[in-house]
């Protein structure tokens, strides 16, 4: 594909549903010198970043956060790639030339209309070529989520290369059903299993069958999933929030996709992450960078409103 | 291993991620029996932890007492006792009757 590219810019898209480990494979490819040169951008759908956090490798980043790329923050994605072609048209930037873009999707973007936005583009198509999709699969949750969420199918369709991330904590006969399903659903993508962003191999899935998805078409809607941001303030402590957050996963941990944030706490700034159920061991992160977003938490699910969570975390720290 | 409740050690709970030093993990474990009581009565359980072993002790009303190691077994203990998750988006909680979807 890179022959055709025709001095344009390389853009790779990389997507997967929330949690799925994309900004994890991003950044060990960074740190093993893939993408070298590139200038990353990454979408967050909540207005308040974390991913930048993680990826301080790339020299060249830009986030674009409070939307998402595929429908509400579009024009901004436009408005980004199009000054991006500009200053490379130009000779503006004392960097090497841009050759390549890393566009890191929100967790709750479709690749596809991104990459009919840019061919549909008249400054961008002549500047940029789409070279790959690639986009992360969590082996531990996404056949459910394949099953219940019509995003989480629609990323898989449109991809080149599936990432399964997490390939060595799933079970292997969930990871070859797993497969199985993916074949099904995009039977030309190049598959390849990652654990913290280095390859790992896969199991053979011959002769194993797929899962059998229902249509979802014909089901009640949802309601949809949407960010909601919570401000811990100085009245609630750690351990109260812990409280709070380990009942409310152990509640409501299918409709609470993802948390994220930064916390201060006596052990300094934590990185606190999760994906429905599971809860990452929490990252210290150094006192540098931007800290003006700390305590503040975003969570990505349904069926609540923010002012809730709030009066029931108040409820909880007994303020 | 405890000697005192006989619990092997086990990996840290990512609750205990803000304690650095020991005595700020004895004053999370108050705390977090604190919290617990603030909560638990409400579904006819007690929390209790008096810091000297590493469980925290639930006990019902009628006195019968078990000893969970970390939060992830409270929220399991309490659904199973009481027939349903301890839900903080249940009214009881956020103070209005639309809490539920």
């Amino acid at each position: 594909m890179t022959a055709k590219t025709e001095g344009r810019i390389r853009l790779t898209v990389l997507g997967g549903y929330l949690g799925s480990g994309k900004t994890t494979w991003l950044r060990h490819q960074l740190h093993e010198g893939k993408f070298r040169n590139a200038y990353v951008i990454v979408n967050e759908a909540a207005e308040t970043p974390v991913d930048d956090a993680l990826l301080g490798q790339s020299t060249r980043l830009s986030v674009l956060a409070g939307g998402c790329v595929c429908c509400t923050a579009k024009a901004d994605l436009i408005a980004l790639l199009r000054s991006l072609c500009d200053e490379r048209s130009r000779g503006l930037s004392d960097d090497p030339r841009l050759e390549q873009i890393v566009l890191e999707t929100s967790g709750l973007a479709d690749p596809g209309p991104i990459v009919e936005a840019i061919k549909a583009d008249p400054v961008l198509v002549y500047h940029i070529v789409v070279s790959e999709v690639v986009v992360a699969v969590d082996a531990l949750h996404a056949l459910s989520q394949l099953t219940t969420e019509p995003l989480g199918r629609r990323q898989i369709e449109v991809a080149d290369r599936l990432i399964i991330t997490k390939a060595d904590v799933a079970e292997e006969g969930a990871v070859k059903a797993l497969l199985a399903t993916l074949r099904t659903l995009n039977p030309l993508a190049v598959i390849s299993g990652a654990s913290k962003g280095v390859e790992v191999p896969l199991p053979s899935f011959d002769g194993i069958a797929p899962v059998a998805l229902p249509d979802l078409a014909n089901q009640p809607a949802r309601p949809p999933i949407a960010p909601a941001r919570l401000y811990i303030d100085d009245s609630i402590d750690w351990t109260a929030f812990t409280v709070w957050l380990s009942a409310l996963l152990h509640a409501r941990g299918d409709d609470i996709v993802r948390v994220k944030g930064v916390v201060r706490t006596p052990a300094g700034r934590l990185l606190l992450q999760t994906v429905r159920k599971v809860v990452q061991s929490p990252e210290i992160l150094p006192e540098q960078g931007d800290t003006r977003e700390d305590n503040m938490i975003v969570v990505i699910g349904r069926g609540y409103t923010p002012d809730q969570l709030k009066r029931s975390l108040k409820y909880f720290a007994g303020r | 291993m405890c000697s005192a409740c006989g619990f092997p050690a086990a990996p840290g709970h990512w609750t205990e991620a803000g304690s650095p030093t020991p005595h700020d993990r004895v004053r999370a474990k108050f705390r977090r029996a604190q919290v617990l009581q603030n909560v638990l009565p409400a579904y006819g359980l007690k929390a209790f932890d008096g810091g000297v072993i590493p469980g925290i002790q639930i006990s019902t009303l009628s006195g019968s007492e078990t000893i969970v190691r970390d939060l992830d077994e409270v929220w399991a203990l309490a659904e199973k006792l009481s027939g349903g998750p301890v839900d903080p988006l249940d009214p009881r909680f956020i103070g209005d009757d639309d809490g539920k979807d």
